[in-house]
C-alpha cells in the first residue's frame, strides 16, 4: 500500500470514527457534569429519526422514490447517520443493563463503520488508483510496469469493495436488533 | 446477499428473540430489580401492564397502603422501618412510580432523596417535625413558627427568608451574622456592633433631628441609605435633615 493511500484516505476516515467516539465521551462526560443526564436517556428518539430519514438515500439510490438530488440524499445520509449515531451512542452511554440493546449498539457502530468505508475509501481510494495509472501512463511506463505500481492500491480496494458487501447485512441486523429494543420500550414503558 | 447469508441471519435474530422471551430480565430488561423483588425477575408482566408500564393496583395488590411503615407484604411487624413514621397512608393517591423505580437502569435517573411532598394531603403537608428532624442550630432553636415560613416543600435551601423585609444587607452591612445578632440570638439585634456605628453618636444625630425615640433602629431605617426613612419620621424629619445638610456644606463652602 502506498504512503498516500493511507495518509489521503485512511487516516481521514480514522479522523471521522474517531471524532464520533471523542464526541460521544466529551458529550457523556458534559451530560453527566451539569447533571443532565435525563436529556441523554431521550436522545435515542430523535437519533432514530435521524438514522431513518438518512435511509431515504437508499430509497433513492434504488429509485424506489424519484424526488430529490441523488448527491443531496446522500450527503443527508452521511451527515444524518454520524448525527444519529452520535445521539445513540450518547443514550446508551457506558452503562450496561441489557443485551439486547448493547447488541443494537455494537451493530450499529460496524455499521456506521461499514459506512465510512464506503463514503470515504472506496470512492477516494478508486479516484486514487485511476489517478495514479494516468500519471504513470504519462509517465510513459509500461502496462506490467504500471499493474505492479497499483498493484498494492488495487489489492487494497478489492478487498474494501468486498467488505463493502456487508453493510446491507449489517444493516439489517442492526435495524432488527434496534427493533426489538424499541419493541420492548413501548412493550413495558408507562406511558400513560 | 446470498441465500446462506440470509439464513444464518435470520436463524441468528430468531434465537435472540427467543432468548427475549426466555431470559426478558438479561435481554430487555433496564438493570437488576431490588433484591425484595429479585425472585420477580424474569417475571416483567408481575408488575408491568403491556404498554402502560409498572402500575401501582399491581404494587398495592402486595404492598397495602395502610401497612407500608408498618407491616410488611405477609402482616409482619417491620423490625427497622426505613422513616421515623409511617407516611403512605397520607398520600393523596397511590402513584408508587413516582418514588419507586425498582431497575438499577431507572433508578440512575432519579434524584435521590427528593420527595414531591404535593403527594402528601394538604394537613401532613404542614407537619413537617414527623418526617424531619428539626435543625438545632442556634438559629433554628429560635424559630417557633412553621417552617414553610422560609422553607420551601421544593428544597430546604435556600431559605425563603428574606432579610430584605427587615434590612438590606448591602455592601456596607455584608457582616456576620453576630455581629448584629449577638450570641446568635435572632430574636434581637443592635446596631452598635461596629464601630461606624457607635451609641454616642447614634444618639447625638438623631437628638440634632428632634429625634427622641430611637431605639429601634430598623423601625425607620431599612438599609445603608440614611436618607431612605420609613415611618412617621421619615417625610418631614428626612427633609429637614437635608436641608440642614446643604445648610451645613454651604457653609463649609
Amino acid at each position: 500500500m502506498t504512503h498516500n493511500l493511507w495518509r489521503s484516505h485512511i487516516l481521514p476516515f480514522t479522523l471521522l470514527v474517531g471524532l464520533l467516539g471523542a464526541a460521544t465521551l466529551v458529550g457523556d462526560f458534559l451530560l453527566h457534569r451539569f447533571n443532565l443526564v435525563w436529556i441523554g436517556r431521550y436522545l435515542g428518539i430523535p437519533g432514530t429519526l435521524l438514522i431513518i430519514a438518512s435511509l431515504f438515500y437508499s430509497l433513492r439510490k434504488r429509485k424506489m422514490i424519484a424526488s430529490g438530488n441523488v448527491k443531496s440524499w446522500l450527503r443527508m445520509h452521511e451527515v444524518g447517520t454520524w448525527l444519529g449515531s452520535l445521539m445513540v451512542l450518547l443514550h446508551a452511554g457506558i452503562h450496561f443493563n441489557a443485551i439486547l440493546p448493547w447488541l443494537a449498539t455494537v451493530a450499529m457502530g460496524v455499521n456506521v463503520i461499514s459506512g465510512m468505508v464506503g463514503k470515504l475509501l472506496l470512492g477516494r481510494s478508486r479516484e486514487h488508483v485511476l489517478g495514479q495509472r494516468d500519471h504513470y501512463q504519462l509517465r510513459g511506463m509500461s502496462k506490467e510496469d504500471i499493474e505492479r505500481a497499483v498493484f498494492w492500491d488495487a489489492v487494497t480496494l478489492d478487498a474494501m469493495a468486498k467488505w463493502r458487501k456487508v453493510h446491507i447485512p449489517i444493516f439489517i441486523v442492526f435495524a432488527v436488533l434496534a427493533l426489538g429494543h424499541i419493541l420492548s420500550i413501548f412493550l413495558f414503558w408507562g406511558w400513560a | 446477499m446470498s441465500r446462506t447469508l440470509k439464513w444464518i441471519l435470520a436463524v441468528n435474530l430468531a434465537v435472540l428473540a427467543i432468548l427475549a422471551f426466555v431470559y426478558p430480565h438479561l435481554m430487555v430488561g433496564p438493570g437488576k430489580l431490588i433484591p425484595g423483588h429479585a425472585k420477580l425477575e424474569a417475571d416483567c408482566f408481575a408488575c408491568h401492564s403491556a404498554f402502560t408500564g409498572a402500575e401501582s393496583q399491581r404494587c398495592t395488590t402486595c404492598h397495602k397502603p395502610q401497612d407500608i411503615g408498618k407491616l410488611t407484604t405477609v402482616g409482619l411487624p417491620i423490625d427497622k422501618p426505613l422513616t421515623k413514621t409511617p407516611f403512605h397512608q397520607k398520600l393523596v393517591s397511590s402513584d408508587c412510580v413516582a418514588c419507586h423505580s425498582d431497575h438499577a437502569g431507572v433508578k440512575r435517573f432519579r434524584t435521590t432523596g427528593r420527595f414531591n411532598h404535593l403527594l402528601l394531603e394538604k394537613t401532613a403537608r404542614a407537619e413537617c417535625q414527623t418526617c424531619h428532624k428539626a435543625p438545632t442550630d442556634d438559629l433554628h432553636r429560635q424559630v417557633t413558627g412553621q417552617c414553610s415560613q422560609c422553607h420551601s416543600q421544593d428544597k430546604w435551601t435556600p431559605a425563603t427568608f428574606d432579610h430584605r423585609k427587615y434590612f438590606e444587607l448591602d455592601r456596607d452591612h455584608n457582616v456576620q451574622c453576630v455581629t448584629c445578632h449577638v450570641r446568635n440570638d435572632y430574636s434581637r439585634y443592635t446596631c452598635y456592633g461596629c464601630h461606624e456605628h457607635s451609641e454616642q453618636k447614634i444618639r447625638r444625630e438623631h437628638i440634632e433631628e428632634g429625634i427622641r425615640d430611637f431605639n429601634n433602629c430598623v423601625e425607620c431605617h431599612r438599609n445603608a441609605d440614611e436618607h431612605d426613612i420609613r415611618g412617621d419620621f421619615g417625610k418631614g424629619r428626612g427633609e429637614g435633615k437635608d436641608s440642614k445638610r446643604r445648610k451645613r456644606e454651604k457653609d463649609d463652602d
